[in-house]
C-alpha cells in the first residue's frame, strides 16, 4: 500500500516537473537576436574589438539608465547637444516620404546621401580624400520599423527601448558599416551569440 | 522501543538533520557560487594573488558595513546600480558566450559570461588578471547598495 502511494506521489511530481519543462507549442519565443559590434584597425599596433550583446538584455537595462539624454528608456531631443536640427520632425517627414533618394549633399570631399529604400532608412556618406580617392565610406542601414518605434513616444523624445524591440523583431541585417583607410567597423544583428 | 531502536531513530534524525542542514548551505554556497581573483605578475620573481571566497559571504559581510558608509557611494556611481542590478539578472538568463574582446599586440581583454559569473580576463607583456564574479552576487549586491542609498 504505501509502495503504490510512493509510485503515485512520484508519478504525479514526474508529470508535474515533465509540464514544466517542456515548452508548449503555442508559447514558443522567437529566437533570441544579438546586437553585435566589430573594430578592426590595421597596422602593426591596430586592435580589433568584438562586442556581443543580447538585445533583450539591451531592452531591460535601458529603463534603468538615466544619464544625460537618455532618461528611463526614452532619449531626450531638447538634451541633446544637436538642438539646432529637429530630428523628431526629420524623422517623421522621412517616414512619410515616399521611396526615394530624398537627400543628396555633394561637396568636394564629400557625398552624403539619405534615402528610404524598401522600408529601411538608408544613409551612405562618402569622403574622399585630396587626391579623390575614398578616405571613410560609411552606410546605416535603419528598418522603417525601428524608426516607427523610436517615434511612438512623446514629443521631444525617441523611445529607445520600443527601437530596440522593433530591431530584435525585424530579424537580422546589417546596421552600420564604416570603412576607413585603417580601420572598419561593423554593427549587425543576429540570432548568433558568436562573431564568426 | 528497545534502546537500540531508540539510538538508530536518535541517529536517523542527527543524519537527516545534518544533510539537511549541509543540502541547505551547499545550495546557498551553490546558489552564490565563488568570488575568484587570479593576478600573476609575469616579470621574474613577481607577485601572484590567488583570492577565492565563497560568494555567500558577501552578502552577509555587507549587512556589518554601517549605512553610513554605503550612503557615501558617490552619486555618479549610484545611478548605475540599477542597471548593474538588472544587467545581472537578464545576462544570469543568457547561454555563456563573450560579452567583449578587444585584442592588439600587446593585450588581451575578454570579458564573458561563463557558467553564471561575469568573467573578465586579461593578459599583457606585464601580468595575467582572471577576475569571476558570480551574476547572482552581483545582482544582490547592486540590490543591496541600491537599498542603503534610497533609505
Amino acid at each position: 500500500m504505501n509502495r503504490k502511494r510512493v509510485i503515485s506521489v512520484l508519478g504525479v511530481l514526474a508529470l508535474t516537473f515533465g509540464f514544466a519543462l517542456t515548452p508548449p507549442l503555442a508559447a514558443q519565443t522567437p529566437p533570441q537576436r544579438w546586437l553585435h559590434v566589430t573594430v578592426d584597425e590595421r597596422g602593426e599596433d591596430g586592435e580589433t574589438v568584438r562586442i556581443n550583446l543580447p538585445l533583450d538584455v539591451v531592452e531591460a537595462i535601458l529603463p534603468t539608465i538615466y544619464v544625460d539624454a537618455v532618461r528611463g528608456g526614452k532619449l531626450k531631443l531638447s538634451q541633446l547637444r544637436v538642438q539646432q536640427v529637429d530630428i523628431r520632425a526629420l524623422l517623421e517627414a522621412i517616414r512619410n516620404a515616399p521611396d526615394n533618394e530624398f537627400v543628396t549633399v555633394e561637396s568636394a570631399r564629400e557625398t552624403v546621401r539619405v534615402a528610404k529604400e524598401g522600408g529601411y532608412l538608408l544613409v551612405n556618406v562618402d569622403k574622399r580624400n585630396d587626391e579623390g580617392g575614398l578616405e571613410e565610406q560609411v552606410d546605416i542601414r535603419i528598418p522603417f520599423a525601428v524608426v516607427d518605434a523610436l517615434l511612438s513616444a512623446g514629443e521631444d523624445e525617441l523611445d529607445l527601448v520600443a527601437g530596440v524591440r522593433a530591431l530584435a523583431a525585424h530579424g537580422e541585417g546589417a546596421l552600420v558599416t564604416v570603412n576607413e583607410q585603417d580601420s572598419r567597423v561593423r554593427i549587425w544583428v543576429d540570432s548568433r551569440s558568436t562573431i564568426e | 522501543m528497545s534502546a537500540q531502536g531508540t539510538l538508530s531513530a536518535a541517529a536517523a534524525t542527527a543524519l537527516g538533520a545534518a544533510l539537511l542542514v549541509g543540502g541547505l548551505a551547499g545550495t546557498t554556497v551553490y546558489r552564490y557560487g565563488a568570488v575568484k581573483v587570479y593576478v600573476e605578475k609575469k616579470r621574474p620573481a613577481g607577485e601572484s594573488v590567488r583570492l577565492w571566497v565563497p560568494g555567500v559571504l558577501v552578502p552577509a559581510a555587507m549587512t556589518f558595513v554601517p549605512d553610513r558608509h554605503l550612503e557615501q557611494i558617490p552619486p555618479e556611481a549610484r545611478r548605475f546600480l540599477p542597471a548593474l542590478r538588472v544587467a545581472s539578472e537578464e545576462l544570469a538568463r543568457c547561454p555563456d558566450f563573450r560579452l567583449l574582446e578587444v585584442v592588439s599586440a600587446r593585450e588581451r581583454v575578454s570579458i564573458a559570461k561563463r557558467d553564471g559569473a561575469l568573467v573578465i580576463d586579461v593578459d599583457n607583456n606585464d601580468e595575467t588578471v582572471h577576475v569571476s564574479v558570480p551574476l547572482r552576487l552581483l545582482a544582490s549586491l547592486a540590490e543591496h547598495l541600491e537599498e542603503a542609498a534610497t533609505d
